[in-house]
Formats: C-alpha cells, sequence, structure tokens
C-alpha cells in the first residue's frame, strides 16, 4: 500500500506535517505515522492559548498498539483544536490529511518552517 | 466461527515492576478459546467501550481458564490497569488474534528473540510452552532493558533457565552506572552480539518485539546483513 504525503505541506522528523498560510500553520500526523501506530483510539489535544516550541511535545496520540507524543513542528500559539479528531480519533486514520488534523498554530517564528522537511526529503526518511 | 466479545474477571493483578503490572483475567464459565501462544487479546473497560487497547498474551496456549497480559504504564490504559486494576475488576476481552506465532513446527528450530522493555512478554508464553511440551525447540531471549530494575519476568525466566537446558535468557543493560555491580552485558543489542548466538542461520526463526527502532534494527540485520528470507522474520511492534 503507497503512503500519502501531499505535495503543499511540510513535514517534521518526528512524523507530524505544517498546512502553512501566512502566519498560521494547521498541524496533524502522516498517513505513514498513522498506518504505523495503527487503531488510533485516543488524541489528547494541547491547551487553547498554549504558547509551545518548535520540538515540544505538546499532544498525545495512542493507538491499540502504543502511546506517543506529539511535537509541535513549530513555535507559536495554539488558537484552535479540532475537537471532532477527539470526539472520534479514527479520523487519524481515515483521513490523516483532512479531518484528521490536530491543532493549528500561530506562528512565533514563521521562518522555522525552512528547517521542516519537503515531500522528498520525508519520503526519504521513511524510505517511501 | 466469530470471535465472541466476552466480560472478564481479574482475578488477580500482580505488580512486576513499579511501572508494570500482569492481570489475570478469568475466563467465565462455559468458554473456550481457541488461540495460540504468541497472539494478542484486546481490551476495553466497560465503562468506556470506545478506548481499545491491544496487549500480548504473556501465558501460553497450554494456560487454560485465563489469560495474562503484563502491562507497562503506558496511555490511558496501561495507566489506568498499573495504577488502579485490581482483583474483582471486570474488563472485556476481544479473544486472541495475531501472526506472532512461534515456530515449534517442524521441530528441531531455533528460535532467536530479541525484545526491549515490555516486548519481552509474549516470550514467556513461547518458552512456557516448550519448556511444558518438551521441545527440542531452542530457544534464546535477547532482552534490553535500562538496568536490572527493569527486567521484567526475571525470577521466572532464570528458572525456565534451569528446567529448559535449549532455553538461553541473555540480557544487556543501557543505562547502568559504572559502579553498579551487574556483571552481566551493558550497551545495546547490537549486530555482532546478536550473531554470536546464530548458530546453524538457515535453521533459525528471528523474532523482534519491542519499539519500532528495535524491530527495524532487527529486520536490517535478518535481511540486509545476513541475507536471510522474509520467512525468518517476525515481528511485533510494541508487544
Amino acid at each position: 500500500m503507497s503512503t500519502q504525503i501531499p505535495a503543499d505541506l511540510k513535514y517534521a522528523k518526528s512524523h507530524e506535517w505544517s498546512r502553512i498560510a501566512g502566519d498560521t500553520a494547521t498541524v496533524g500526523i502522516t498517513d505513514h505515522a498513522q498506518h504505523e501506530l495503527t487503531d488510533v483510539v485516543f488524541v489528547e489535544l494541547p491547551a487553547l492559548g498554549r504558547q509551545v516550541k518548535a520540538g515540544e511535545a505538546c499532544a498525545v496520540v495512542e493507538s491499540v498498539k502504543t502511546a506517543s507524543d506529539i511535537y509541535a513542528p513549530l513555535s507559536g500559539e495554539v488558537i484552535e483544536l479540532n475537537k471532532a479528531v477527539a470526539d472520534n480519533p479514527s479520523l487519524v486514520n481515515t483521513e490523516p490529511y483532512v479531518g484528521g488534523w490536530f491543532f493549528k498554530l500561530k506562528l512565533a517564528a514563521p521562518a522555522e518552517a525552512g528547517q521542516l522537511l519537503s515531500v522528498d526529503q520525508y519520503r526519504q526518511q521513511i524510505g517511501g | 466461527m466469530a470471535k465472541q466479545i466476552v466480560e472478564m474477571l481479574v482475578e488477580t493483578a500482580t505488580l512486576e515492576l513499579p511501572d508494570v503490572k500482569t492481570i489475570h483475567l478469568k475466563w467465565p464459565e462455559g468458554y473456550e478459546a481457541d488461540f495460540k501462544t504468541g497472539q494478542f487479546i484486546t481490551l476495553y473497560w466497560p465503562h468506556k467501550q470506545k478506548y481499545k487497547r491491544a496487549y500480548s498474551l504473556s501465558s501460553c496456549a497450554l494456560d487454560r481458564g485465563f489469560f495474562d497480559v503484563t502491562v507497562k504504564r503506558d496511555g490511558k490504559m496501561g495507566t489506568s490497569i498499573v495504577d488502579w486494576c485490581e482483583a474483582g475488576d471486570k474488563l472485556f476481552v476481544i479473544p486472541p488474534v495475531g501472526k506472532f506465532l512461534p515456530a515449534f513446527e517442524p521441530p528441531g528450530k531455533h528460535l532467536i528473540c530479541i525484545a526491549g522493555g515490555s516486548g519481552v512478554t509474549p516470550f514467556r508464553g513461547f518458552v512456557r510452552e516448550a519448556t511444558r511440551r518438551n521441545l527440542d525447540t531452542r530457544i534464546t531471549v535477547l532482552y534490553t532493558v535500562r538496568s536490572t530494575k527493569d527486567i521484567i519476568f526475571n525470577d521466572e525466566f532464570r528458572q525456565l533457565e534451569k528446567e529448559n537446558p535449549r532455553f538461553k535468557f541473555e540480557v544487556t543493560c543501557t543505562r547502568l552506572a559504572p559502579e553498579d555491580p551487574w556483571t552481566g552485558r551493558r550497551g545495546r543489542i547490537t549486530a555482532d552480539w546478536v550473531k554470536t548466538f546464530i548458530g546453524d542461520a538457515a535453521n533459525t526463526v528471528f523474532y523482534a518485539c519491542g519499539t519500532n527502532e528495535l524491530v527495524a534494527a532487527t529486520e536490517h540485520l535478518v535481511l540486509e546483513e545476513l541475507k536471510l528470507a522474509k520467512e525468518q522474520m517476525r515481528t511485533e511492534k510494541w508487544g
């Protein structure tokens, strides 16, 4: 089964994706990550208004097999949460890049996006 | 026959380590399970039916009347079990499934089982069954832990070593203080260390149970370095 890696996103080595629009980034986990986790049964989101730094653990995702921290790919303030994914964690499996997003950040340092991986770099990392 | 979800009583709950607990789930009267050593069950609490977690059986298929799972304090389920679960509690159990099965047939195989942390739990079932059936299968468990305080089932594995001359339990500690009196191996599991246990590679089946990194490293060793067939490698990520 081939892994989806949309071209319009940036990727963290820890398997989060960021969809950047102006000074806002929507964050979720990749198709590869959800596939490795298997069936997601629980998502814990950060508090609204929390200031996070790039690389900081700020959410938790649990599958039937394991629990994993989710790291902020970029620094900023958490300005919106996806309540739908907290209510229905399986969205992470079925729509990792659409309905399965986790939170939105107002970016504190948009230039940090240059540190994230491109599609090709991420594909290389996961051996795709 | 469809797998039947059943509510089971926690008959005993035993703290193996400060953050690891074994729960002994008693089968209800009349219940019979057709399952194999190495499979996993899926658990959920009666009051949280949407939230399910899967755990490898730490008991074996010869153990009848109960399932044992050994749970690390990790995530909501692991935390609730280790911190709160006690005898008398009830959990729903989705019966065993899975393909992480010991290669007891044909006879005479050598199973090299590589485990990290709580990944050792299914191998207790492997060794229990091989020992009780007096199989000629050789089993070597190579187990990586941070310190000697993190070894799960140490006493039982040492006892099984005495009972079964074809079983070896080898531990390596990754984060011991230099002054610690441990005389065993230190450091991570390396390809060179694993190779010292391989006799007849063609007759060896490798198992890896633990983190994605441990499983990937074992796959690399078996498939890339040793150039063995995929059929000689079986994995369970965070079993």
